[in-house]
């Protein structure tokens, strides 16, 4: 197992990931001030010394504000991507290896979730509690664990009849034994590219919510309502109207760039 | 006139040469076999011939086929009715989705140009002189293997060339049905020339003509058949003969040691999948001790013979006893593929552990026993990727004997083997057996191993 | 074919009963007194008094325990008694059938447009390999980072703003659906373009393939003969699974297009807690990708009879 060997588009997606996290997580260290505040008198600014990516059309500080709404993306992606594997990976096992009425039962549920599109679903969510981070986690991890679930299953259906389960059965192995030889080795490869992309999809979910209003609420900074709200200013300021739309195309790019890599 | 004339003829693979220059000629009417173990270069030099390699490798010499040179990009317009090939695995060369009617059709109309209802009719007749008029209209993976080697004969004929290069034609079929495609070919080289790669010294005998040894792309004999395959001059060539199961040596003394007390008793047992039934009526003893070979064609129900005998899967009718209250763990079965049968995850010493520690092995024992296998210590720092086929099939050897089994199923344990493992593995296998005392069955689709290696011989029938 | 056909009768069941349940909670959630909320948006502020907000009270079931309201929204649902919305007082099945044929024609323009950029591109990529392989892919992975909604920005600022060749927003003509269909056929190309190259790579490079040129047909026959039918296979089989990515990129590009069709409409609705509209656009949203679900079903049936090969 070469886990550590990547390769090239890996490595761009990771340093691009890299630089996102830091940004987000170290941007109030670097100017100091606060992302609400607004400055009616200093609004639509280009890049400057005191404003490093200028100001929007309350004055706010972009620098500041782009990083608050990266934060948020960011915890959307990894809370989505560990519930939505976690719950999968789990249920994924228990459906193959425990008998056809559990495996009939979530089958049945995974029918009834996949009966809508993962947006429309997330939208009638985002109806039910308008501009809440909850419920939008939890309309996002629903659709989600479904990949993780299909995948897992298969795997394990697949090897549970294989000639290597059957002969750790006759050499009296437990399941436990099984799991951690035969399943998760081979499940484990491929949890990776899922996650990647499924950690893009929930970023895009949040932001195509906030693009068409009814996502995370102002003033709290969100890429999509972010785009929106930027974008009658983009012939004066077209650098503002940028910057989310390159936030938000880098994370997809870089989720992307190290699935595809790990697929191959 | 010579049909083929190769020129010091090589593949390369970047700067590695894969298979050593090469002259040979071929005129018409006359047959050769091209004799060697898989990975031997044998596949590439058909290859090279027709102008077909993969893009990533490339040849040099030259070719001259019906008297003029011709240049690889310029071959394609041979194919079919000048030069034709037969590849490996038919299953897998026949189109997925249309009817091999149509497949053998379509050939007659566009490659030998025939008008529709010419071809329609030239098909019809040709499948019913092979022996599949009822298959016209099935597609391939409705068909068996040998069926659809048959079919892939027709299409690689029907455009009408005289040459004929065939590769591996025989892979993957019982030894009947190896005989019916073998005496196609035969009868196809009446009318032109035949070209036969192959692994199979049986299949080299039986098509005669002259025969060429490979051996890691490098050609060490060459000759009339009955010269080279009765008096083999190179160490190679006798090998591979020898590994020929009809010359083994009817096996060891411990072979008919005294056989032991009842084990299993099989009472009017039927066997099956599913709900379909695929024998049914069986009645046998299997003692201590004892090796019985176990044979039929594919698909009538080995594997599962074993499965039911193992409890891995429920009897459709009849009784299976145990005479021995030997512990789950001790009732044990070898794999077809040995790759498929262990995980890939770790290496095989934490494999080897696992087992040792969950059953408290006496690590004393396992040295020994792998010196008695062939194995070396080092072996197990590695993982089942990592290691041969040969090595693989040894090291669940190592462990399944590890465990005193009282009762062995080995399902076709040396069928993914060269034919020099194969008779070294099914030795050691039947030895080891011996030795504790334990009973086992053995299935091969190979007569003459069986008949080699076993006491006696339980044939399945549908 | 009966048990996949079964399965998708399930699901629109599945999909009544879940946009049901979800509108249901949806309504009794909603903060303040329903009935004059309603009855202020039917009837205007100040219009609005006790009995009308008494008279919307009893139509839509407030006044019932939450059980039986829960039974007679099923019963209105079944019978397609859709009810009216909130906002503009009409009859939603008639709103419905309005956006139904603006978002079909988006969808089909769109899928078309999708076809034509990616089947050409994906062949002659696998053909060609080498450097066109490699600039599609870079192109196709570019494309695949921008979410649809910022391809749609995009050519709004291309085409509409800096080169004005291209109205922005409306649909009183054909020109209106350029743009939109342009933008959902590249997202959608953008995959798609891959999954052809892949699996023509495939084809192109397996043994029937190499054995039906071997046996004498020429590339186009070969490529007529075995090469169209079972690429086509897996790229249909993909299609289906990017009705999902098709769908949504429908509701987000109607929205950024003010596009009348039914994407549109739910986001307003959303936008504006019309809860019946909500409920008829989401049920005819699943309705609409359980139908395309089945039709690419029966298809991949009828090009490839084997079955249960693809997943």
């Amino acid at each position: 197992m070469n886990r550590l060997k990547l390769s090239l588009s890996q490595k761009i997606g990771f340093s691009l990931l890299l630089v996102l996290v830091l940004y987000s997580a170290g941007a109030t260290f670097l100017q100091a001030g606060d992302s609400a505040s607004q400055n009616l008198s200093h609004i639509l600014s280009a890049p400057d010394g005191q404003f490093w990516l200028g100001t929007d059309h309350y004055g706010r500080n972009m620098w500041l504000r782009l990083a608050e709404a990266l934060q948020l993306s960011l915890m959307m992606a990894v809370l989505c991507v560990l519930t939505a594997s976690i719950t999968g990976v789990t249920l994924g096992v228990l459906a193959a290896t425990r008998g056809h009425t559990l495996d009939r039962l979530l089958d049945f549920v995974v029918t009834l979730i996949l009966a809508l599109p993962g947006l429309v679903l997330v939208l009638i969510f985002a109806a039910i509690a308008p501009g809440s981070f909850l419920v939008l986690y939890i309309a996002i991890a629903l659709i989600q664990w479904i990949e993780y679930f299909r995948v897992t299953r298969a795997i394990v259906q697949r090897l549970a009849v294989s000639p290597a389960v059957q002969s750790s059965k006759l050499m009296g192995f437990d399941n436990w034994y099984l799991f951690k030889r035969h399943y998760w080795p081979v499940i484990a490869p491929q949890l990776f590219p899922l996650a990647a992309f499924g950690a893009a999809n929930a970023v895009l979910m949040m932001a195509s919510l906030g693009f068409v209003s009814v996502g995370i609420q102002p003033p709290t900074a969100e890429l999509g309502q972010m785009i929106v709200e930027l974008f009658p200013y983009y012939s004066e300021a077209p650098w503002l109207l940028a910057q989310p739309l390159i936030v938000l195309a880098m994370f997809v790019l870089a989720c992307h760039l190290c699935g595809k890599g790990a697929e191959q | 006139m010579n049909l083929i004339t190769t020129h010091e003829l090589a593949v390369y693979a970047g700067e590695t040469q894969l298979l050593q220059p090469m002259s040979l000629t071929l005129s018409a009417g006359e047959r050769l076999t091209i004799l060697g173990q898989t990975g031997s270069g044998k596949s590439l030099l058909a290859q090279a011939i027709m102008g077909n390699l993969p893009s990533s490798l490339r040849c040099t010499g030259q070719v001259e086929l019906f008297g003029e040179t011709v240049e690889e990009r310029f071959r394609p317009a041979l194919w079919g009715n000048k030069l034709s090939l037969l590849p490996q695995e038919p299953w897998n060369a026949l189109s997925p989705l249309m009817k091999v009617g149509n497949q053998l059709v379509e050939t007659y109309r566009w490659v030998a140009g025939q008008k529709k209802a010419q071809a329609q009719a030239n098909a019809e007749q040709v499948l019913t002189d092979y022996g599949l008029a009822s298959s016209d209209h099935k597609r391939v993976d409705e068909l068996s293997g040998g069926m659809a080697q048959r079919v892939a004969i027709a299409c690689a004929m029907a455009g009408g060339a005289p040459v004929l290069l065939a590769d591996e034609p025989t892979k993957g079929l019982d030894v009947s049905r190896r005989d019916q495609v073998v005496q196609l070919l035969l009868k196809q080289s009446d009318q032109g020339a035949l070209v036969t790669i192959t692994h199979d010294v049986a299949v080299a005998r039986q098509i005669g003509g002259r025969v060429m040894v490979m051996k890691q792309g490098v050609l060490v004999e060459d000759g009339q058949a009955e010269e080279v395959l009765n008096t083999p001059q190179h160490p190679y060539t006798q090998s591979l003969i020898e590994a020929d199961p009809v010359r083994w040596p009817k096996g060891s003394e411990t072979h008919f040691a005294e056989q032991g007390d009842a084990l299993i008793q099989v009472n009017q047992l039927a066997i099956g999948r599913g709900n379909t039934i695929l024998v049914s009526d069986l009645n046998f003893t299997v003692h201590t001790g004892e090796v019985i070979g176990v044979v039929g064609d594919s698909g009538c129900g080995k594997s599962t013979l074993g499965d039911t005998l193992l409890n891995l899967t429920p009897a459709m009718a009849g009784r299976v006893e145990r005479f021995s209250s030997a512990d789950q763990y001790r009732w044990q079965k070898l794999y077809q593929d040995p790759t498929a049968a262990v995980s890939h995850a770790v290496s095989l010493r934490t494999l080897l552990m696992d087992m040792v520690s969950l059953h408290k092995v006496d690590t004393d024992r396992i040295e020994p026993l792998m010196a008695r296998l062939g194995l070396d210590d080092d072996l197990l720092n590695r993982t089942a990727s990592q290691i041969s086929g040969g090595e693989l099939q040894r090291f669940c050897m190592l462990r399944v004997l590890l465990l005193d089994p009282v009762f062995l199923f080995a399902d076709e344990p040396t069928s993914r083997l060269d034919p020099i493992t194969t008779r070294e593995v099914s030795q050691l296998l039947v030895d080891a057996a011996k030795e504790q005392g334990c009973a086992v069955m053995l299935v091969s689709h190979d007569p003459a191993l069986i008949e080699k290696r076993c006491d006696r011989v339980i044939q399945l029938t549908t | 074919m009966r048990a996949l056909l079964l399965k998708r009768g399930l699901q629109l069941i599945a999909v009544a009963w879940g946009v049901g349940t979800l509108t249901f909670l949806l309504m009794r959630a909603l903060p303040g007194d329903m009935a004059y909320r309603i009855a202020a948006g039917r009837y205007g502020m100040d219009a609005t008094d006790t009995t009308s907000a008494d008279i919307v009270r009893a139509e839509l079931g407030l006044d019932q325990s939450a059980i039986a309201a829960y039974g007679q929204w099923f019963i209105d649902l079944l019978s397609l008694n859709l009810g009216r919305s909130l906002v503009s007082g009409s009859l939603v099945i008639d709103e419905l059938w309005h956006m139904l044929g603006h978002s079909v024609s988006l969808a089909i323009a769109g899928s078309i447009l999708s076809l034509f950029i990616a089947v050409p591109i994906g062949l002659a990529s696998a053909w060609k390999g080498g450097w066109l392989d490699r600039l599609v892919l870079s192109v196709s992975t570019a494309m695949r980072a921008l979410p649809v909604f910022v391809i749609g920005l995009l050519m709004i600022i291309l085409f509409a703003l800096e080169w004005q060749l291209l109205p922005v927003a409306g649909y009183d003509t054909a020109f209106h659906l350029i743009l939109p269909a342009l933008t959902l056929g590249l997202s959608m190309a953008a995959v798609s373009a891959r999954v052809v190259h892949v699996e023509a790579k495939r084809v192109f490079g397996s043994t029937f393939y190499e054995f039906a040129r071997t046996k004498g047909l020429t590339h186009v026959q070969a490529f007529r003969r075995h090469g169209v039918r079972n690429i086509a296979v897996p790229v249909v089989a993909f299609f289906g699974i990017q009705l999902i990515t098709m769908i949504e990129g429908v509701v987000m590009i109607e929205s950024l297009f003010s596009w009348p069709g039914i994407g549109h409409g739910l986001v307003h609705a959303i936008f504006s807690r019309d809860i019946p509209v909500i409920q008829g656009a989401a049920l005819m949203m699943g309705i609409l990708f359980v139908v395309m679900n089945t039709l690419v079903d029966i298809a991949c049936y009828y090009l490839d009879p084997r079955g249960g090969q693809l997943q």
